[in-house]
């Protein structure tokens, strides 16, 4: 029972990763039709903005040495500098095109981005410790629980109720739900197109920069790789939910993480290092009976 | 207030509009009619920045409309309800309302135009906190007419505000629209497919087919309606042919 428990906060956190990684893509599709791809890497981007910009082995830490109260918005600005500039550079030239070229399109972001820091910090991962007083366990009766596991639920939880009190409390938030579920008629009301657009983008880089410090806090590692996996659980975890439905994208991260942790808990040791594959045999069931996710949004019935 | 001269809308290869050319002065009723695929959602939507035409002049009290995006001419004071309705489904039909208000800076007369708007559909004031997309047809109709009059426009611009509604409410959406028109101080550019309801309100009409106006007069001399067939259906003259029961579908038309 314990153990279980102590699992079931593993995935708890897990999930909440993959969740929030899961909203930021979310976010963007229901808006733009716009699977982003590069969204890892602004994940990616948004972790190394912590160190020195340097070709050394050694990492340097720069903004990760400032109080978190300060680390926090420094990140989340950068990451929000780059998903707006991403916007600008690319996407508003492709306002018109069809959801594939858009997909591609955001592939070659994410490709300049992990070539960026190939450039710019080096090929090799990199140690990186930051928070690590959070690695301190808690003790609740039986239960030890590393910190920054609850931590790092905390912070999703506060995340996502923010983020439906925007959207259901300012008037913002609600053109933005109109322009996800129908972007014309919103213009023809007045909602200005790229305004909202830049908003989601705006929050979307936001989501990834949290999951760029919770990540590298557990994980302690940095590679310009790094955010690759994330994003594709967290897009595996959209699809599951139904594209463009943002509870779809939470529920889905939340299925995802718990499937993951549960097989590497339970699955017999010969079988742990196919965990992927048996996430993924599951999530492609899940499909099978619900081929339009657990919450199928109406928006994009009608759209296609 | 408002002049269409000679616009041309191409969808790929097919002509949608070959030299459409209209004009609706303040405070009019004019009327759109014609068969489907005519043309008339396009020059609606030419109109509200949504279509972009390759060739002529949209005009709104002579300012150009040319290459404004939707959310412009809307911040203009022209309103369109589209074809269809097109309700936020999952938005309340408060926020549905208040969507195109977001816009407007004087909160107070938002505040009065809403309960202006409620007053006249009080059907919707019942339902304030519901997902609009649980309303019945007729009561997603009066939302988007409400939702649109919200934006506080002087122009605006109905699709087929009749399409798939049952004859008596198509009856009470229209006697609200003139209202509200009395009321609002709007006027008003109304799409409809039949010209036998709109010729006792409209002040003018045009008829429109396979991309082109094919007549346009005051609904006064067009009474009748012979001279509406006419135009409708191309015939040599009014009484030869008989009318078809339901317009043929006119794709091919469009494209000739
Ligand atoms: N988005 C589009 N893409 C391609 N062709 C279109 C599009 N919209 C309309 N058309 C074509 O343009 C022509 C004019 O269509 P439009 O919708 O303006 O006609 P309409 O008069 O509003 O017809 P209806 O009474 O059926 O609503 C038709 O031949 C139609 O098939
Ligand atoms: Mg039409």
């Amino acid at each position: 029972m314990i153990g279980f428990l102590q699992n079931l906060i593993d995935a708890l956190s897990l999930g909440s990763l993959y969740a929030l990684a899961a909203l930021g893509i979310g976010l963007l599709f229901g808006i733009l039709r716009l699977t982003n791809f590069a969204h890892g890497d602004f994940i990616s981007f948004g972790a190394y903005a912590l160190i020195v910009p340097s070709l050394e082995v050694t990492a340097t830490k720069f903004i990760g040495n400032w109080p978190w109260y300060l680390t926090l918005p420094a990140i989340a600005a950068l990451v929000v500098l780059l998903a707006l500039l991403s916007d600008f550079l690319v996407f508003r030239k492709l306002r018109q095109a069809s959801a594939p070229t858009l997909m591609i399109a955001s592939f070659a972001v994410g490709y300049v981005i992990q070539n960026v820091i190939l450039m710019v910090y080096g090929a090799r991962p990199k140690a990186i410790d930051v928070w690590s007083s959070l690695q301190q366990q808690v003790v609740i009766g039986e239960l030890r629980v590393p910190q920054l596991q609850l931590v790092t639920i905390g912070i999703t939880i506060v995340l996502m109720l923010g983020l439906s009190l925007f959207l259901n409390r300012t008037s913002y938030g609600v053109q933005m739900r109109a322009a996800a579920e129908d972007f014309r008629m919103a213009r023809y009301l007045g909602v200005k197109a790229n305004f909202v657009i830049g908003l989601a983008f705006a929050i979307s880089g936001l989501l990834a920069a949290m999951v760029s410090l919770l990540f590298v806090s557990q994980t302690g590692t940095l590679s310009y790789v790094m955010g690759v996996p994330l994003m594709l659980f967290a897009f595996i975890a959209t699809v599951i939910g139904g594209m463009g439905s943002l509870i779809g994208a939470v529920i889905g991260g939340f299925a995802v993480g718990f499937v993951s942790v549960m097989c590497q808990a339970y699955l017999p040791e010969e079988l742990r290092s196919f965990r992927d594959a048996f996430v993924f045999a599951i999530v492609i069931a899940v499909l099978i009976f619900r081929p339009s996710g657990l919450i199928p949004t109406k928006a994009l019935v009608q759209r296609v | 207030m408002l002049e269409v001269d000679n616009i041309h809308v191409n969808y790929g290869r097919l002509q949608a509009l070959r030299g459409v050319s209209l004009s609706v002065r303040e405070g009019e009723i004019v009327c759109v009619v014609g068969p489907n695929g005519a043309g008339k959602s396009t020059t609606l939507g030419a109109i509200a920045g949504g279509v972009t035409p390759h060739a002529g002049r949209i005009t709104l009290r002579g300012q150009s409309l040319g290459g404004l995006p939707p959310e412009a001419v809307a911040r203009l004071g022209v309103s369109l309800v589209p074809e269809g309705r097109h309700v936020f489904g999952s938005l309340t039909v408060a926020e549905n309302l208040r969507i195109g208000t977001f816009q407007r800076r004087d909160r107070a007369a938002v505040a009065a135009d809403f309960e202006r708007i409620l007053e006249h559909f009080p059907r919707l004031r019942e339902r304030l906190q519901q997902p609009a997309g649980r309303l019945s047809g007729g009561e997603q109709q009066m939302l988007v007419i409400g939702r649109a009059l919200m934006t506080r426009p002087r122009l605006v611009m109905v699709d087929e505000p009749s399409l798939g509604l049952a004859p008596k409410i198509v009856d009470q959406v229209y006697d609200i629209l003139i209202k509200l028109r009395h009321a609002a101080n709007l006027t008003l550019l109304i799409n409809e497919q039949s010209s036998e309801r709109v010729l006792k309100f409209a002040d003018r009409i045009y008829v429109m087919r396979g991309g082109r106006i094919h007549l346009e007069d005051r609904a006064a001399n067009l009474q009748d309606g012979k001279a509406i067939m006419q135009a409708y259906f191309g015939f040599a003259d009014g009484t030869g042919a008989p009318p078809p029961l339901s317009p043929a579908p006119t794709m091919k038309r469009a494209a000739e």
